[in-house]
C-alpha cells in the first residue's frame, strides 16, 4: 500500500494519470456519438491519417512540441477525412473501400517521414516513436492544459448542442427535413473525434487509438438504454481505461501505454457483454433457458390434465411411461421436481405398481388450463 | 426584404414543376410537373426504382435535382420546415439507438424548441398526446428497440404529428407492418384528412388504393398520370406505369379481364 501511496504522490505520475484519464473521458464521450453514427471505423483512418502529421509538425518545429507536432496531426487528419468524403462523393467506391486505402496511404506515408527523421537523427527523434504505440510518460504538466481544454470545449459542444447531436445521429434525415444544418453538425462531431484523437495520440498512438474511440462506447451501450446515460458511461469507462493503463504502463519500464489502456478497455468490454442486464449474452441464455424450462413445464401440465380428462379423474394418477411415450421423451426429474416444490403437481404410489407416478394438484389445473387458454376443471376438484 | 415572398402557385399544396433528379448519368425523375391540392390523401405509386422516395426526398430537400422547383403552398421549402411532417422508411435508421418511444416523438419539437432548449413538461406532454393519437400512450417510456415493426412505424408517424403541420409526407408507412397496425394508420390518416390536412404517402400495395385514397400520382420515372383516383386508376395508366405483364388483381374491377 505504501509503494501505490508514494508512487501516487509523485507529480509526474499525477500528471499522466489526470492526462490519461481527460483524454479516456473526452474519447468516451465522443466515441459514444462515432458509434452511434456507425462512424467508428473514420476514428481509425483519421488516427493512421494524423502520423504524417505528426511527423511533419516535428520538422518544422524542429523538436518534438506539442503544439506544432498536434497542429500537423490535425491538418493531415482533416485532409484525410476530406478525402474520403471526395471518393465517396465522386467515386463509385463505398466508404470501407475509401477508409482502407486513405488509412493505409496515409499510414505509409507517415512511416516514409517517421524513417527518415530517425536515419536523420537529432535531438528527440526517438520520441517520435512513441507516436505510433503512445507512452503516457512523455506527457508534461503543461500538455494537461491543452487536453483539459479541449475536454471542456467538447464537453460543453456535446451539452449545448445535445438535443441536435441526438438528433442528427439518429436520423439525419428528418433532422434535415426538419431545417437543422445537419452537414455543420456532423461535420462538428467528426471535428471533435479529430480533436479527441490529436490529444490522444502521445498517450495511446495512433494504431490503436481507435480502441479507446469505441470500446468505451461499445460497452457503456450495454448498461444503459438512453443516450444521456450512454454518453456518461462511456466517458467514465473511457476515463477508467486510460488512467488504469497509465498506471501500468508508467510503473513497467518499457511497456507502451496505448497497448495496455486498449486491453484494459476490450476487458471491459467483453465483460459488459457477457453480464450486461438484458442486453448480456449470459444474461440472454439465462432466459432462453427460462423460456424452455416454462414450455416444457407447461406440456407436462398439459399432458398430465389430459390424462385426467381422459380417465375423468381430477386426481389421476399418471405413471412415468406415460408421460415419456407423451411427451415423446423422457421427462427431465429437475422439471419434475421444480413443479412439485412449486405445489403443482405431487408425487404419488398407485399400488401395486412400484413406479412413481403423479398427479395434478389444484393448482396445478387452474396453471394448465391457464397455460392451454381453455377454461380449467378446477370446478370438478383436484385432490385439494 | 431579403426574401422572396412572392408566392408561386399558393392553391396547391405540393407543386412540382420541370423536376429532373439523377443518380450519376441516370435519371432517376425526369420532367416531373405535379401538383397535390390541399386536403386530399394522395398516393404516390409507381414499380421498384420508379423515383416515389427521390420524389419525396428531392421535395424535401434532402436530394439535390439537377433542374426543376418546388413549393408548398407557393413556399419554397425552405420557408416551409416546419409546416411538412415527414415520416421517413422505417428501416432507414437504427432502432437499436438507446432511446425511448417519447423520446424519438419530441425530435419531432426540437425544431420548434429553437436552439440551446432542451423539451420540459409541455414538451412531455404533446409528445404523450401524439403517441396516444396513434394509440402507443402505454409504450411511451419503451425502448424502442423493444416495439414490434408496427409500433416503430406508429412512433414515427407520432413524431410527425406532434408538429402540428399542415402537410404530412409519409414515405411506405404500410411496408412490413400487419394488418391491424395498417388499418389504424390509415384510419388515423383519413381523420386528419378529413380535418383539412394534406396527406403524401408513398404506396407500394396496388389493390388498396381505391379504398384508401382519393388522390393518385402514377410515377415511373415520369409522371404517368395524376389526379383523382377514380380518374386515374385504370387499366391503361397501370399498363404505362408497370408494364404489360401487371397482375390483373390491380386493374380496376370495370375492366374486362382479357
Amino acid at each position: 500500500m505504501t509503494a501505490i501511496a508514494a508512487l501516487l504522490s509523485s507529480s509526474i505520475v499525477q500528471t499522466v494519470l489526470v492526462g490519461a484519464a481527460i483524454l479516456g473521458a473526452i474519447s468516451g464521450m465522443l466515441g459514444a456519438f462515432a458509434v452511434l453514427r456507425r462512424q467508428s471505423l473514420l476514428g481509425d483512418a483519421l488516427s493512421h491519417a494524423a502520423l504524417p502529421g505528426v511527423c511533419l509538425g516535428f520538422l518544422i518545429a524542429g523538436g518534438r512540441d506539442l503544439g506544432s507536432v498536434m497542429a500537423g496531426a490535425f491538418a493531415t487528419g482533416a485532409l484525410a477525412a476530406l478525402i474520403m468524403m471526395l471518393i465517396v462523393r465522386r467515386t463509385t467506391l463505398k466508404t470501407d473501400a475509401a477508409l482502407g486505402i486513405v488509412l493505409s496511404v496515409f499510414f505509409a506515408v507517415g512511416i516514409v517521414l517517421l524513417t527518415v527523421i530517425q536515419s536523420e537523427g537529432g535531438s528527440g527523434s526517438l520520441g517520435l516513436m512513441t507516436f505510433l504505440f503512445g507512452q503516457a510518460a512523455a506527457i508534461l504538466r503543461s500538455d494537461l492544459w491543452i487536453m483539459g481544454g479541449i475536454g471542456l470545449a467538447a464537453l460543453m459542444l456535446v451539452l449545448a448542442l445535445w438535443k441536435e447531436f441526438k438528433l442528427v445521429s439518429f436520423d439525419a434525415d428528418f433532422a434535415r427535413a426538419q431545417g437543422f444544418p445537419v452537414t455543420v453538425l456532423e461535420a462538428g462531431l467528426t471535428v471533435m473525434v479529430a480533436l479527441a484523437i490529436v490529444v490522444g495520440l502521445q498517450l495511446v498512438g495512433v494504431v490503436l487509438m481507435v480502441a479507446l474511440l469505441i470500446a468505451p462506447a461499445a460497452a457503456a451501450r450495454q448498461w444503459t438504454n438512453s443516450l444521456g446515460g450512454m454518453v456518461l458511461l462511456s466517458a467514465l469507462i473511457g476515463a477508467a481505461s486510460g488512467a488504469g493503463g497509465a498506471l501500468v504502463s508508467a510503473t513497467t519500464r518499457g511497456l507502451a501505454t496505448g497497448p495496455v489502456v486498449v486491453l484494459i478497455a476490450t476487458g471491459i468490454v467483453v465483460v459488459s457483454l457477457l453480464v450486461a442486464p438484458g442486453r448480456g449474452l449470459l444474461w440472454q441464455a439465462a432466459a432462453t433457458r427460462q423460456a424452455r424450462a416454462r414450455i416444457s413445464d407447461g406440456r407436462v401440465l398439459a399432458t398430465l390434465q389430459g390424462f385426467a380428462r381422459m380417465h375423468d379423474d381430477a386426481g389421476y394418477p399418471s405413471e412415468r411411461g406415460m408421460l415419456q411415450v407423451a411427451l415423446g421423451a423422457k421427462p427431465p426429474a429437475a422439471r419434475l421436481a421444480s413443479l412439485e416444490s412449486r405445489g403443482l403437481i405431487r408425487s404419488v404410489m398407485h399400488p401395486p405398481e412400484t413406479t412413481p407416478h403423479w398427479e395434478l394438484t389444484t393448482a396445478g389445473h387452474t396453471e394448465a388450463a391457464a397455460l392451454s387458454g381453455q377454461p380449467g376443471d378446477t370446478a370438478k376438484g383436484g385432490t385439494e | 426584404m431579403m426574401r422572396d415572398d412572392t408566392l408561386h402557385e399558393p392553391d396547391q399544396a405540393l407543386h412540382v414543376e420541370d423536376l429532373t433528379v439523377t443518380y450519376g448519368a441516370n435519371p432517376v425523375l425526369w420532367d416531373i410537373d405535379l401538383d397535390v391540392p390541399p386536403g386530399v390523401m394522395c398516393a404516390i405509386v409507381g414499380p421498384n426504382g420508379a423515383g416515389k422516395s427521390t420524389l419525396i426526398k428531392a421535395a424535401l430537400g434532402l436530394v439535390r435535382p439537377v433542374a426543376g422547383h418546388v413549393r408548398f403552398l407557393g413556399r419554397p421549402i425552405g420557408q416551409m420546415r416546419g409546416q411538412i411532417g415527414y415520416v421517413p422508411q422505417r428501416h432507414s435508421v437504427d432502432w437499436d439507438f438507446p432511446t425511448t418511444a417519447r423520446d424519438v416523438v419530441e425530435m419531432g419539437l426540437y425544431r420548434h424548441l429553437g436552439w440551446l432548449r432542451r423539451p420540459g413538461k409541455a414538451e412531455h406532454a404533446r409528445a404523450l398526446a401524439a403517441l396516444a393519437e396513434v394509440g402507443m400512450q402505454d409504450y411511451a417510456d419503451r425502448q424502442i428497440s423493444q416495439l414490434s415493426g408496427g409500433q416503430q412505424q406508429r412512433v414515427f408517424i407520432a413524431r410527425a404529428l406532434v408538429q402540428d403541420a399542415p402537410i404530412l409526407i409519409l414515405d411506405e408507412p404500410m411496408a412490413g407492418v400487419d394488418a391491424s397496425t395498417e388499418a389504424i394508420i390509415i384510419a388515423l390518416l383519413k381523420k386528419l384528412r378529413d380535418a383539412g390536412r394534406t396527406i403524401i404517402v408513398v404506396h407500394h400495395d396496388l389493390t388498396t388504393v381505391q379504398s384508401y385514397f382519393d388522390w393518385l400520382v402514377m410515377l415511373n420515372v415520369r409522371i404517368i398520370a395524376q389526379g383523382p383516383v377514380s380518374e386515374t386508376y385504370s387499366a391503361d395508366n397501370l399498363r404505362a406505369a408497370y408494364g404489360r405483364h401487371l397482375a390483373m388483381i390491380a386493374v380496376p374491377a370495370e375492366e374486362p379481364a382479357p
